[in-house]
């Protein structure tokens, strides 16, 4: 039997496809490291906050789901008890040159203070890198990472997938519960969850 | 006069077919990106009992697509809640195909240009002489680069009892458009580190050679965008599909939908290997298994037969061998005083009981591998063998109460061979034994059968066979130990009496067979069940007979006979009844478990069958118990019931995903993705209670 089917694997894995589209960050492993600029002109590496909690949020202003969390302000109040709490928050917009919800670093850095968002840094992935690393598929997609750099978090922001305002109040806030799990020192109950929302508008 | 009647009538006929046409002029909401609508549809008229489709039709402008029940890497379902009055249920979406619509490095499932989307109605009684109305509120997001969360709300009347079918064709392509279950297929699969390896037979054979594409109908689960690595060998198509590193779920039973050029199929198929989801501690909770649960698979071979050895044994207990209890009696009684008599007729007994487990495990091991969905008691499922059951009962009890004896039913020759080959009647009991205990299963016993299936074909069989010896054993030992035979008192007249007395637990045999039966096939199958049984009664009086009345009466009653088995044949057959729920219990279904469990509850289920006497003891027993049921309300435990009366696929594989082949099956399943815990056939307050605690 075993000489039969010996070929045939091998024959499989000469038909392997291109390498996937999306790297692997996975839950329970260290998170993958980045550089990438912000709206205030600076550059940020997720190595500079290490021994920080991380919060990291996929945005795109043209989404009608990042708005139900803007408009209600549900976004903007898990940011302030993320970072009260002493966490960093990386709000990412990866949205390509080509989409028509392309923001440049200015526009982008006015919308965030129109919202009165309290996010630590807005940073552009342009070209989709950070994105693809860490396999941010919708707006919003969240991700958390302990001080020792380890990705504890990756999925929805909520239970409620739904683009309405309505839902906010009886869903449950997957980042807030997290970070609270991992700040009293318990492991994360629903570290992966069915993120929910608009594509990013990747290149391509 | 009568012309004019029937001309009003027309008229008013007329005017209830007008009604629709005037009530759907509500039903339509417009967006710039899609025109929607809600139709319906009933080929038979808007009655109780008929088919009633309800369907929301999106039209999309050219590029602009809404999703499917899996939508893939983003985007979201349509969702529809409907308003209805009492009387009028609608069911979930019979979602049409889907199709795969890349974006960027993105993959969503969804439908382009026209799609409806079906929904049955199902009225359990005649809709208000006004009408039927229909309210609907519909949520929909419609993405072309960017997307559109939009809704809208519909109304519609359906009129009372008439025909709506101006929206046929629609309806019909919709309804052709449905992923085509497979009957024959048989689908596994299999977690091996991050990909899933999924397995299918009986697949189409002109599909043999070509790609397919794999759509899983749970969220969360695959890396949609990319390719599949997929082989054909032997008429099974294999593919290994890529886990999301980040997966959100870890389903039991994975339904899908398999996509080739134009044709779609939906299989289901269990899943095993799944190790828990990453989670910030490395240490995963380990699932904790009830106490007197034995696990699932992996245990040795001696240990299995050991288990099937005492399984058994312990089959002697359950309720569902008390009839074969009251033969054994009596065969020790007939024998009693004659040692030699005792021990010829234990053997025959055990060798009876022996060779009726292999040659059903036989039959399953053969049904299996051409493809059946069949677990141990299959032979209940079959309701022309639960006939042929009661008639044998009918037939024992009537001679056992002296309506006719054998010597005078057959010819001379053959009476005396059964009175001079008393091992011949001992085997006999044995196989009936085998027949009537075989659907239920004792504690152990459903472990050892479970494990059986997942071995070579001997080995399988040995099991069995170990079975087969545990269920003898107890009266073998009786009828050799020598204090048993002195403890029999001497034959007399007592005897006869004896033997009167036991027809009645024959009679209550068949009644409990006529209850199987009346599950299986309705009320139509168990009349025609009873007139054959009066008729057979009937001809086995009268070739009792004495003399010529033998031939006077004997003549008529076997046309009759013939005439009662050609009645009532047709009848036998299984109808899918409406599942007769109990208050509290909801029916069960895979993807129902899976809901309730991703929405945060616990699930409790109630693997059960009518023909197991086992299970219905547990159920009308601790499973009404007030006090344990108000234990799973405070838990927050949802209660199911799958009913494997009858022949039930997606049952079957859900008790092979347990490690079982056969009922009763009690699982506790926690709300996450844990273990569940199997609990013992012989089900307790007691036991409930702890794994309720488990839970916590």
């Amino acid at each position: 039997m075993k000489t039969v089917r010996l070929p045939l694997f091998a024959l499989c894995a000469s038909l392997m496809l291109p390498a996937p589209a999306f790297s692997a960050a996975t839950v329970g492993q260290p998170a993958p490291d980045f550089t990438a600029s912000g709206t205030d002109g600076k550059r940020h590496s997720l190595a500079d906050y290490r021994g920080k909690y991380v919060v990291m949020e996929w945005v795109n202003p043209g989404c009608p789901f990042v708005r139900k969390h803007y408009s209600s302000g549900n976004m903007q109040t898990t940011q302030q008890e993320a970072t009260r709490a002493g966490a960093v928050w990386l709000t990412i917009n990866s949205t390509a040159k080509s989409s028509g919800d392309y923001l440049s670093a200015a526009d982008m850095g006015q919308w965030m203070s129109e919202q009165k968002a309290a996010a630590t840094a807005t940073l552009l992935d342009t070209d989709g890198k950070v994105g693809m690393a860490y396999g941010a598929k919708t707006t919003p997609h969240m991700y958390i990472i302990d001080p020792q750099g380890k990705l504890i978090y990756a999925g929805a922001i909520d239970s409620k997938p739904s683009a309405k305002v309505e839902d906010i109040a009886t869903a449950t806030n997957y980042v807030r519960t997290s970070l609270q799990e991992a700040l009293a020192g318990k492991p994360v109950s629903q570290a992966n969850t069915k993120a929910y929302g608009c594509s990013v508008k990747y290149e391509g | 006069m009568p012309s004019l009647r029937a001309s009003f009538l027309a008229r008013l006929l007329l005017l209830a077919l007008l009604v629709p046409v005037c009530a759907q002029a509500t039903a339509r909401v417009e967006t710039p990106r899609v025109r929607a609508e809600l139709l319906a549809y009933a080929p038979e008229g808007v009655a109780a009992g008929k088919p009633v489709w309800l369907g929301l039709q999106l039209q999309h402008q050219p590029h602009w697509h809404t999703y499917w029940k899996n939508p893939g890497d983003s985007g979201l379902p349509t969702t529809l809640a409907w308003t209805l009055p009492a009387g009028a249920s609608a069911g979930e979406i019979d979602w049409p195909a889907p199709r795969p619509l890349p974006f960027g490095p993105l993959v969503n499932y969804g439908y382009e240009d026209t799609v409806l989307l079906p929904v049955p109605l199902t009225l359990s009684e005649a809709p208000a002489s006004g009408g039927l109305p229909v309210k609907l509120q519909a949520d929909w997001l419609v993405c072309k680069e960017e997307c559109i969360p939009e809704s809208g709300e519909f109304d519609l009347l359906l009129p009372n009892g008439g025909v709506l079918d101006q929206h046929r064709a629609a309806f019909e392509a919709a309804l052709a458009a449905r992923p085509q279950a497979l009957a024959n297929a048989s689908a596994e699969v299999r977690v091996e580190g991050d990909t899933l390896v999924a397995t299918i037979a009986g697949l189409p054979a002109t599909l043999a050679g070509s790609e397919l594409r794999l759509l899983p109908e749970t969220e969360g689960l695959i890396e949609h965008a990319q390719a599949i690595q997929q082989s054909w060998q032997d008429g099974r198509w294999q593919a290994q599909v890529p886990l999301s590193p980040q997966r959100s779920a870890s389903p039991e039973r994975l339904p899908m939908v398999l996509l080739a050029g134009d044709s779609a199929f939906r299989v289901e198929a269990p899943v095993s290997g799944w190790k828990a989801l990453g989670t910030a501690s490395a240490a995963a909770p380990a699932p904790a298994p009830a106490p007197g649960a034995a696990p699932p698979t992996g245990i040795g071979f001696a240990a299995g037969l050991l288990l099937a050895l005492a399984g058994g044994a312990l089959l002697n207990l359950m309720p569902c061998v008390f009839p074969i209890l009251s033969l054994k009696v009596l065969g020790f009684a007939r024998h009693a005083g004659a040692r030699r008599e005792l021990a010829v007729g234990g053997f025959a007994y055990t060798a009876g009981v022996i060779l009726s487990f292999l040659a059903l495990a036989g039959a399953l091991i053969a049904l299996r591998a051409g493809g059946e969905q069949l677990g141990w008691g299959f032979q209940l499922q079959e309701p022309v063998f639960v006939a042929a059951l009661a008639l044998l009962f009918t037939l024992i009890g009537l001679n056992l109460a002296g309506v006719f004896e054998l010597r005078t039913l057959l010819p001379g020759s053959a009476a005396g061979w059964q009175l001079q080959h008393p091992a011949a009647d001992a085997f006999l009991t044995g196989v009936l034994a085998v027949a009537v205990a075989s659907p239920c299963t004792a504690p152990f016993m459903g472990a050892a059968l479970g494990f059986a299936f997942t071995l070579p074909g001997a080995q399988t069989l040995l099991i069995f066979a170990a079975l087969g010896l545990g269920l003898a054993l107890p009266y073998l030992l009786a009828s050799l130990l020598p204090p048993v035979a002195r403890a029999m008192p001497r034959p007399g007249a007592w005897m006869a009496r004896l033997r009167t007395v036991m027809a009645f637990p024959m009679f209550a045999t068949v009644l409990w067979l006529l209850w199987v039966l009346g599950v299986q096939a309705g009320v139509n199958g168990v009349i025609g069940l009873l007139g054959l049984l009066l008729a057979v009664s009937f001809a086995a009086w009268a070739w009792a007979q004495p003399g010529r009345s033998r031939w006077w009466l004997g003549t008529p009653a076997v046309a009759l006979l013939a005439a009662a088995l050609a009645w009532s044949l047709p009848g036998l057959r299984a109808q899918p009844a409406p599942a007769a729920t109990t208050a509290g219990w909801e029916t069960w279904s895979p993807e129902r478990v899976a809901a309730l469990r991703a929405a945060g509850q616990p699930v409790f289920v109630d693997f059960t069958a009518a023909w197991c006497v086992t299970c219905q003891v547990n159920k009308r027993t601790t499973l009404a118990d007030a006090a344990v049921l108000e234990e799973f309300r405070r838990a927050g435990v949802a209660l199911l019931r799958a009913d494997w009366t009858s022949r039930d696929a997606s049952i079957t594989a859900a008790l092979d995903g347990l490690g079982r082949s056969g009922v009763p099956v009690y699982a506790l399943y926690p709300a996450d993705a844990g273990t569940p815990q199997l609990l013992t056939e012989l089900l307790s307050a007691g036991e409930i209670r702890s794994a309720l605690a488990n839970l916590k």
